[in-house]
């Protein structure tokens, strides 16, 4: 660096420093802006189609990793809250005719209050009997939902009629929100809300309540001698990571239009613990990144019928793709074994990382 | 911690409300003999025979995770691909069940050897979550592997001639797969009692469990004998498999179902203990079969019929954990301190 910018450097770092302060803010507006053009590009899966369900599981993934990646607690019951939130909505507009933004909100504390009952419960135990239990209450509750109590849930039909808002048009599975005369897609509805939840999100993360999760998470005894109530802050945060869940499902209910039994199974818990891991559960934008990849992979890879393989010619590979699955699972398993906290979004960064580090030498240079 | 749970759990005599509760469900047990005998009776042989079931996949689930300090989740998975092969040797090669019975649990073992050996090997010692997703995402492979395989479509096989009879006892029928599922589950109880606390290599396996590192500079291969155990634990699973397909059929859904049923028997059972998972896999596999029916008739008898929940049977293994674990927190037979 020459002395002539010297005088503009103290401004140059002030505005460096802000960026390396607000980059999660800052990337979250760039995530909703890029998002649709991007995936829509001919190159990549030529339709916009899958934007919002990936916007809401990237909100599901980023609640679910509150509880995992900032406070050690593995849940496998995420699904309950998912569900709570898509019942929520379906039951009060098909069943009592609420409007959408009455029932949305009492199905994100309903979602609450579950969460909070089952953690004052369980949360003494340790990590495994933690991740279990959850479970455990996962499948009583898909019981529950399934024998169709009072006839509100539909049992293994789920609930599709009159599930929708009336401010919402949708036509060939395209979701329209009309509002005071103007409309515009559901996607922006939906980048809105996940906005403002990831923005919360970030807020509690970054808040000496979130490093005191991350304190407990990397040392119990020690955060409890340092007079921290451990058992407290691991039941706020998963009271806490409910009820975004929980949100996500009062998007994702009118995402899918209506509620279907499989929102409370135990592979839709499955589902977000490979994404977040996967992703990458240190980082933020880890789970956001695993959310995006397991849909990116699912629509390109199912989509995807002929492979030139050098040597020999193109394969038909549709029907081994169908299953892919397997090979999530497998790379979910190799993840796992080389570096379990890293993940997708570690690696990334480690390449960046050493991208910079070069320019930083040929700029020097 | 533990001078509190020392006091809190004293041996006492059973206070009121327990003398209440065990006499009231007493009474519905009368109840429900004096309405409907016979399904009462069958739904007890029933639960019993479920509950063998559950005790062989928890009893290796519980090996594996008192030793390696591991949740095997791909121990459904494994128990599921014992069904699968039965079939596959039964109904497509169309050799003799017998020879599944053997040869199946076997080929079962040996998968569950090159698990260990790939995977699990690398993460002894870890934080015992990383065990738990590692083996999660293998269950995920396991299954659909078998998807790809089998197709998603639920699957039965015919089983022997001898095993599609059925035996008069007393005024009792009962079919004779159920009558040979329990008598292969008290046999793997009884060979895994022997194995573990009659034979050297139990006795090492134990010197593993309370000090590695000691039985170590004793000699002891600990690494080759985690990978025995492993083997021993898959096969029971691949056994148990054999005989639930050959009784019920199977599907893709049974592995994850039974491998979180046979944690909560190991949970209420209590850790560490083999006595503990017998006793409570079959309470819990009567709980499942008989509360519908006692539930059915305690509210006709009472006049009470709204009060019937239908499907409360699956829910039941729920229920008895979150009851136990309130009341008491380490099980019913548990050792306190086992990964708490």
């Amino acid at each position: 660096m020459s002395d002539a910018t010297e005088p503009t450097a103290d401004g140059r770092d002030r505005l460096l420093a802000s960026i390396s302060r607000y980059q999660v803010p800052i990337g979250i507006l760039l995530l909703v802006g890029l998002l649709r053009p991007v995936i829509a590009h001919d190159a990549l899966l030529g339709s916009s189609y899958i934007a919002s369900s990936m916007l809401i599981w990237m909100l599901f993934a980023a609640a679910f990793n509150l509880l995992y990646g900032y406070s050690g607690l593995l849940s496998f019951g995420h699904a309950i809250f998912l569900g709570t939130g898509i019942y929520g909505v379906a039951i009060g507009l098909r069943h009592f005719d609420l409007p959408y933004l009455v029932a949305a909100p009492i199905g994100v504390i309903v979602a609450g209050l579950i969460a909070y009952g089952i953690a004052r419960l369980i949360v003494g135990y340790g990590e495994i009997y933690f991740a279990m239990l959850t479970l455990a209450f996962a499948e009583a509750i898909h019981f529950v939902v399934n024998a169709d109590p009072f006839g509100l849930t539909g049992g293994a039909d789920g609930l599709r009629s009159g599930t929708t808002p009336g401010w919402i048009e949708s036509f060939r599975g395209q979701s329209v929100v009309q509002l005071g005369g103007g409309e515009f897609d559901l996607y922006y509805f939906v980048a809105i809300v996940f906005v403002l939840a990831t923005l919360a999100l970030w807020q509690i993360v970054r808040s000496p309540f979130g490093r005191t999760l991350v304190a407990i998470r990397d040392n119990e005894e020690l955060a409890r001698a340092m007079g921290i109530s451990t058992a407290r802050y691991q039941v706020w945060a998963f009271t806490l990571s409910g009820i975004f869940s929980a949100i996500a499902g009062t998007l994702l209910v009118i995402r899918n239009s209506g509620a279907s039994l499989e929102n409370f199974g135990m592979m839709t818990g499955a589902e977000v613990i490979l994404m977040s891991i996967f992703g990458g559960m240190s980082y933020f934008f880890g789970p956001i990144a695993g959310a995006f990849s397991w849909f990116f992979a699912r629509e390109y890879l199912t989509n995807l019928e002929m492979v030139a393989v050098p040597l020999l010619g193109t394969v038909d590979v549709g029907p081994i793709l169908g299953y892919w699955r397997f090979f999530f699972g497998f790379l979910f398993v190799v993840v796992i074994v080389l570096s379990p906290r890293e993940g997708l979004w570690g690696f990334v960064r480690s390449i960046a990382d050493r991208v910079r580090r070069r320019l930083t030498e040929v700029i020097r240079e | 911690m533990s001078v509190a749970t020392l006091a809190s759990t004293p041996d006492e005599l059973p206070s009121i409300p327990w003398l209440l509760a065990g006499l009231a469900l007493l009474a519905v047990v009368i109840v429900t003999l004096a309405v409907r005998p016979q399904l009462f009776i069958s739904n007890l042989v029933g639960g019993l025979v479920y509950g063998m079931i559950l005790m062989m996949i928890a009893l290796g689930l519980s090996l594996i995770l008192g030793l390696l300090g591991v949740v095997n989740f791909a121990h459904g998975a494994l128990f599921m691909l014992g069904a699968y092969g039965a079939y596959q040797t039964v109904a497509l090669f169309e050799l003799p069940f017998w020879l599944a019975l053997v040869v199946v649990p076997i080929g079962v073992g040996l998968l569950g050897v090159l698990m260990e050996v790939t995977v699990l090997r690398r993460l002894y010692g870890e934080d015992p979550l990383i065990g738990l997703l590692a083996t999660f995402g293998v269950a995920l492979m396991l299954e659909e592997a078998t998807r790809a395989q089998w197709g998603g479509t639920p699957l039965s096989f015919d089983p022997p001639a001898v095993l599609r009879a059925s035996v008069q006892v007393g005024f009792l029928e009962i079919a004779t797969t159920r009558l040979f599922t329990a008598a292969v589950g008290a046999l793997v109880v009884g060979g895994l009692y022997v194995l573990m606390y009659r034979t050297d290599f139990g006795l090492s396996i134990r010197a593993g469990l309370q000090d590695q590192q000691m039985a170590e500079f004793l000699g002891i291969d600990i690494p080759k004998r985690f990978t025995i155990v492993f083997f021993i634990g898959a096969a029971i699973a691949g056994l148990s498999g054999v005989l639930r397909g050959a009784e019920v059929g199977m599907d893709l859904g049974m592995g994850m179902d039974f491998v979180i049923l046979a944690f909560v028997v190991i949970v209420v059972g209590g850790l560490g203990s083999i006595f503990g998972s017998v006793v409570s896999a079959l309470l819990i596999g009567v709980a499942v079969f008989v509360t519908p029916v006692m539930l059915r008739a305690a509210t006709t008898v009472a006049g009470l019929e709204w009060l019937y929940v239908s499907g409360i049977g699956g829910l039941m293994p729920f229920l008895v954990m979150i009851g136990v674990l309130l009341v008491r927190p380490r099980g019913l037979f548990g050792e306190e301190g086992l990964l708490e």
